[in-house]
């Protein structure tokens, strides 16, 4: 393909990002003003379609009130857990 | 009051402009934005390039066309000025349909924009590269094609359809990959 598609080619990272927003009643666009970034990032990560780097997921975590390793794992969260 | 507008001069964006774009202040453009017509423009501008590039070959049209002097004349402008124009505008909804990132500066994006910011100049340098050798090909191929001299067809049009393609080519190739912008 010329131009491939953009889409995060690395090791996933799985993450609880969207759970732990909606029971704060957040909208992806509080949780960016929070984060200092696009809405449209949070809603990559949510899709895990890009990975954070570490600075930007301690500032995800610290506003949802959450540790980092209660947010993002490198194997798939078990629902409802 | 309201801060001061900050230009980056060597971007050729300001500071309100970009973050204008980033939000979904202008509504109105909104349609731009899907992938669907950011590639059809990316398509259009293409095709604008390449008309611009036919400037070069004008003086041979002329002769086939068996035109007079002034309907040439008439004809070369209109066509230059519509050309030209379309291409500038193309290039402007371009910018918008992509939110100005790729002429952003990284202080005004996030990580995620700056890292696709960039691989799109990776592709776009790739892409100019291909071009480069194509115009190269051309000039090879097609000797009557002559550089900047004043006599016959002048390939100087193809050096300013390079020109619209490198300022575009970021922009386009960002327009082409992202799903959402």
């Amino acid at each position: 393909m010329l131009f491939p598609m953009s889409r995060n080619p690395e090791e996933p990272v799985y993450n609880r990002i969207e759970e732990a927003r909606t029971s704060l009643g957040l909208t992806r666009q509080d949780l960016a003003d929070k984060v200092g970034v696009h809405y449209q990032t949070i809603g990559y990560l949510e899709r895990e379609e890009y990975s954070p780097s570490l600075v930007l997921a301690l500032r995800i975590a610290k506003a949802l009130n959450q540790e980092v390793s209660e947010l993002f794992s490198q194997t798939p969260f078990k629902k409802g857990k | 009051m309201s801060k001061k507008n900050k230009i980056y001069w060597f971007e050729g964006v300001t500071e309100k402009g970009v973050k204008s774009l980033l939000t979904d202040e202008n509504s109105k453009y909104r349609w731009l934005r899907s992938q669907r017509n950011r590639r059809i423009l990316v398509s259009v501008m293409t095709l604008g390039f390449v008309l611009v590039a036919m400037g070069s070959y004008w003086p041979t049209l002329k002769t086939n066309m068996n035109l007079s002097d002034g309907t040439a004349v008439v004809i070369y402008s209109v066509s230059a000025i519509f050309v030209i124009f379309a291409v500038l505008i193309g290039y402007l909804l371009l910018r918008i349909s992509v939110r100005g990132i790729a002429d952003a500066p990284n202080e005004l994006l996030d990580e995620r924009q700056i890292k696709i910011r960039d691989t799109s100049f990776r592709y776009a340098y790739y892409a100019l590269g291909y071009l480069t050798a194509a115009l190269l090909i051309l000039m090879i191929y097609a000797p009557e094609l002559k550089l900047f001299e004043p006599e016959g067809n002048d390939g100087s049009y193809l050096i300013i359809s390079m020109l619209f393609a490198c300022s575009s080519l970021p922009s386009m190739v960002l327009a082409w990959r992202e799903r959402d912008i």
